[in-house]
């Protein structure tokens, strides 16, 4: 076939054809028996178009054929599509609108080969709509423009009636679905706007009046239950039949209508809310409502909050119950902390331990619940119980699980358990300067009268600490621990030098433990008045160390000191173990038979407290070694003391036990004093570095800079500032007394 | 007196105008300085000095206070000593003396007397007032102290917000001595006046964060505990009765 054989058709002749094609094609959609396409009908089809299209003008009848194209469509549509929607409803329609989307999609795909050389070389060329798209848009203006209304709203209720537990024909939704996403044409807009967004109002409505009575009827945990339900069903809608576009919409949908609204209401629930939750300790559904509540904005905030509160009322109601029972026998042992306080630390871990694992588990390690869990102990925690801070009760606590037969029998993995919470704890006491006091004075007793009884604790403990509070913060205590090490050595170089030098053994054992000064607590050094035998060995000793070294000066503190002493006792001779002050006491009785307590004052050259105490545990007290006259329970200026010959006791060896002093006070007072110096340090280096500073930030800096060790107090820091004033370390500006300048 | 030439005789006069002393000390002294009139301001000064050393003290004041008619526990007294930057209290020495009286221009005691008149008026003047007020903390403690024992710091106080009204001059002297009872500091003494002066007696403007010495705060606090201030009002039973 060559162009010149070619005839002209004409248009009415071509169209004609092709009508034909056209109806064949409809005939096979509207299910009408007709034979399938041929090979050789599509081609003489797409040949007809072909023809007509490369004819020369004016036979080119390209733009008489892409008209064609679309009316072809357009009488379809109208004459047979619509009706058939039309005069169907609700699901039947949503079916039939399915099955005339997918013949027309059919029919698009089909009519657009027949005239495919038109999209080659006419449409190209023009740049008009592609014939595919020209199809599907006759579908939209035509029958989705129409029907879209309709078709909404009766998805919408099927969803509605699927939401209240109905079986629908997910397909169908599903089919009917992606034509609103296909219509679109690779753009979203007619899924969102004629579509999702009143699926959306719909059901914030629906979820709005179904949390409207949940919220009425049911309890927290129920509520709870039924919010996870539905948003794991709405969840699952979108998966089966919307476009996963909508899911965080919608899921933000029902957050909002079932937890956002009645947040505070669910909560607070009286008998089933977070607090009773917390109270009857429902872990499940406080992990449910951390689920929950994580997912909407700033909900976690309520929650923790709640969880603080019910933590720090937990906490003081421990505290509460210590107090009473510290008031209950504070007649009889007042300030000495007892078993009751005890068991208070031990409540105060098993509470932490408690809470902790719900911060882990039920609110997923949470930084909001953290923080809540460290500010309700923080609150409680500094409350300290029946006068003593707790401070001091940790201090206490920590002595009495590392001393020799503490209270608390425990395995060695159950201690070091045990030091690793109260470390923990520790964090939450703002007085940690007061704690380290206590626990040094304390470690002071255990090293000293050799009570420690597992030197692996006691380092381990300190590396705990140091890990907590820094180095700084144990270098004392450990060089305490290193002391006694030096010591021991010390001593049996001593022993040594004894066994070398036979002439100056002194004819009693002597035990002199030397310590660095500024590692222990200080302690009083009273010039006792030795006995003669024992200045003796103060002499030895120091002639040996003078040996050793030559520049250091050593102080004795004779009240740290024990002896064991022979009494030669009527019925038997017995072993004492007492103190050195108690010993020197005792020893006056070899060169006097009846002393009076002016006597034994002047001689020892004690104070009066320190005479009393030891009187008392001499004559007063279980042992009495003493007969005193008159023969009352309390020591009196007057009284004359004697030695007891006639006592004797089961034992062959007894230990007098001196109580000892009351460190309490002395240990705040020192901290208090190591306090002024901290601050004063601190606001100085702070308006070192600044020159001149307002009132206000040098207050907080230096707060700041404390806050590891103390929390000082305001009023601390003003006196400090005006003290630093009166020494000319900083002055006021001469205009503004708010501020301070720092005088070099 | 008439061995004396005109010029001699006029000087012997004035001396006796500015010391008051009698015309045959006068002409003594003058003749001892060689006829200087300067040589008078010494002469005054030795009238008041103190026999064994050298500087007029509490004897030699009461003596000048008869002189010029006033009471030596008048504030003028103060003003006068700020005049001749007197270092401590109840005491001149020779160069405070003579420089004081110098550069307020006395050469009589005609003059010494109008001029404490002015000088009392000077109290009225805030920020001469405020000078008096910083000097006299200096010139009430005891040498050698860095802080004014409270009893003196009381004295001064009243006799200082006399002058100044401050309402809260008495409670906060009874506050002094019921929690304090220490002597009082530089700072705490100067900012006495600003807290007197800026914060309203009611104190309705007080700032508890602001930096006001702890001493104050306390004051603030005794006073809202005590009901002295009760909702931003002073009931104040002591300016009732």
């Amino acid at each position: 076939m060559t162009m010149n054989e070619r005839k002209t058709i004409d248009l009415d002749q071509g169209w004609e054809f092709m009508q034909k094609g056209i109806t064949k094609l409809k005939n096979i959609l509207e299910g009408q028996p007709e034979p399938q396409f041929s090979s050789e009908d599509y081609m003489m089809l797409y040949t007809t178009i072909y023809n007509m299209c490369t004819q020369k003008p004016p036979h080119d009848y390209s733009q008489q054929l892409y008209d064609k194209y679309r009316e072809s469509f357009e009488e379809y549509i109208t004459s047979t599509v619509l009706p058939s929607l039309r005069e169907k409803h609700d699901e039947f329609m949503l079916r039939e609108l399915v099955k005339r989307w997918s013949n027309h999609k059919v029919m698009v795909r089909w009519l657009s080969r027949f005239f495919h050389y038109l999209d080659r070389y006419f449409i190209a060329r023009r740049s008009l709509p592609a014939l595919n798209e020209v199809g599907l848009t006759c579908f939209r203006d035509l029958v989705y423009v129409e029907l879209n209304g309709k078709v909404r709203d009766a998805v919408i209720s099927l969803i509605d009636q699927e939401r209240e537990g109905e079986q629908i024909d997910r397909a169908l939704l599903k089919n009917v679905l992606d034509i609103f996403v296909e219509i679109g044409m690779g753009q979203m807009d007619h899924y969102e706007n004629d579509f999702e967004a009143a699926m959306l109002a719909d059901t914030a409505a629906y979820y709005s009046r179904k949390a409207s009575n949940w919220i009425l009827e049911d309890s927290c945990p129920d509520y709870m239950l039924k919010a996870e339900e539905c948003l794991k069903r709405e969840k699952d809608r979108v998966s089966h039949y919307l476009h996963s576009s909508s899911e965080p919409k919608l899921l933000e949908k029902v957050q909002h209508e079932l937890l956002s609204v009645y947040a505070t209401q669910l909560l607070e629930k009286e008998h089933s809310g977070c607090h009773a939750l917390l109270r009857d300790d429902k872990v499940e559904d406080l992990s449910r409502m951390y689920r929950l509540f994580s997912k909407i904005p700033r909900g976690l905030e309520p929650v923790s909050s709640i969880f603080k509160q019910h933590v720090t009322a937990e906490g003081t109601a421990l505290v509460k119950q210590a107090e009473d029972a510290a008031s209950n026998k504070k007649a009889d042992k007042k300030d000495v902390i007892g078993l009751q306080e005890q068991v208070f630390v031990r409540k105060v871990i098993e509470l932490h331990d408690k809470y902790l694992a719900y911060v882990n588990d039920c609110f997923m390690n949470h930084t909001l619940f953290h923080k809540a869990l460290k500010e309700a102990f923080e609150i409680f925690c500094n409350k300290g119980v029946g006068g003593s801070s707790s401070a001091e009760l940790l201090a206490t606590f920590c002595d009495n699980i590392l001393k020799k037969g503490g209270s608390e029998k425990l395995s060695d993995e159950a201690i070091e358990e045990t030091l690793e919470k109260v470390v923990k704890l520790l964090a939450y006491i703002s007085d940690k300067d007061l704690f380290a006091e206590f626990y040094r004075k304390k470690l002071a007793r255990r090293l000293l009268f050799d009570k420690s009884a597992n030197d692996e604790h006691e380092r381990s403990i300190l590396t705990k600490l140091k890990q907590q509070c820094g180095g700084q913060f144990t270098s004392k205590m450990e060089g305490m621990v290193t002391d006694l090490t030096l010591a021991r050595e010390n001593q049996t170089k001593f022993e040594e030098y004894l066994n070398n030098n036979p002439n100056v053994n002194p004819g009693i054992d002597l035990t002199v433990t030397v310590l660095t000064t500024g590692f222990w607590p200080s302690y009083k050094s009273f010039d006792l008045n030795l006995p003669a035998e024992m200045v003796k060995c103060v002499e030895v000793f120091r002639d040996f160390y003078q040996t050793k070294t030559k520049h250091r000066k050593l102080t004795w503190i004779y009240s740290l000191g024990t002896s064991n002493i022979n009494g030669k006792f009527e019925p038997k001779t017995m072993e004492l173990v007492v103190t050195t002050y108690q010993a020197s006491a005792l020893l006056l009785f070899n060169a006097s038979d009846r002393l009076s307590y002016q006597e034994i004052m002047n001689q020892l050259n004690l104070t009066d407290d320190d005479v009393v105490r030891l009187l008392h545990s001499l004559s007063c007290a279980k042992y009495k070694i003493l007969t005193k006259e008159p023969n009352t329970k309390t020591i009196s200026p007057t009284d004359h003391f004697e030695f007891n010959a006639k006592f004797t006791d089961k034992m062959r060896r007894i230990k007098i036990p001196l109580p000892p002093v009351d460190e309490k006070k002395k240990v705040i007072e020192d901290v208090d004093k190591d306090r002024r110096y901290a601050i004063d340090a601190s606001i100085v280096r702070i308006m070192k570095s600044r020159k001149v500073l307002g009132h206000q930030q040098l207050v907080m800096e230096c707060v700041e800079q404390l806050g590891r060790m103390f929390k000082p107090d305001f009023k601390a820091i003003k006196k400090r500032i005006e003290d630093l004033i009166t020494r000319d370390y900083l002055e006021r500006d001469k205009d503004n007394p708010n501020l301070f300048r720092y005088l070099a | 007196m008439n061995k004396l030439g005109r010029g001699h005789r006029d000087k012997v006069q004035q001396f006796i105008t500015i010391t008051g002393s009698s015309e045959k000390v006068a002409s003594q002294a003058l003749k001892a300085s060689d006829w200087h009139l300067e040589g008078a301001l010494d002469i005054f000064y030795t009238k008041f000095q103190n026999p064994y050393v050298d500087m007029i003290l509490a004897d030699g004041i009461t003596l000048l206070c008869n002189d010029l008619q006033v009471d030596p526990q008048d504030i003028v007294m103060l003003v006068l000593s700020w005049h001749m930057k007197a270092a401590t209290m109840c005491e001149f020495s020779k160069q405070e003396f003579i420089g004081g009286l110098q550069a307020l221009g006395i050469d009589s005691l005609e003059k010494f007397r109008d001029r404490m008149q002015f000088m009392r008026s000077e109290l009225k003047d805030e920020q001469k007032f405020r000078e008096i007020y910083n000097f006299a903390f200096g010139w009430a403690k005891e040498k050698g102290q860095k802080s004014l024992a409270l009893d003196t710091a009381i004295g001064m106080w009243q006799l200082l917000f006399a002058e100044k009204q401050w309402p809260l001059v008495d409670h906060w002297c009874q506050f002094l001595q019921a929690r304090h009872n220490k002597a009082i500091s530089r700072d705490t003494w100067s900012q006495l006046l600003e807290f007197a002066r800026m914060v309203d007696p009611t104190l309705s403007n007080y700032d508890a964060e602001g930096a006001w010495p702890y001493l104050i705060d306390e004051f603030v606090e005794y006073l809202n505990e005590n009901g002295i201030i009760q909702k931003g009002q002073l009931n104040d039973w002591s300016q009732k009765c």
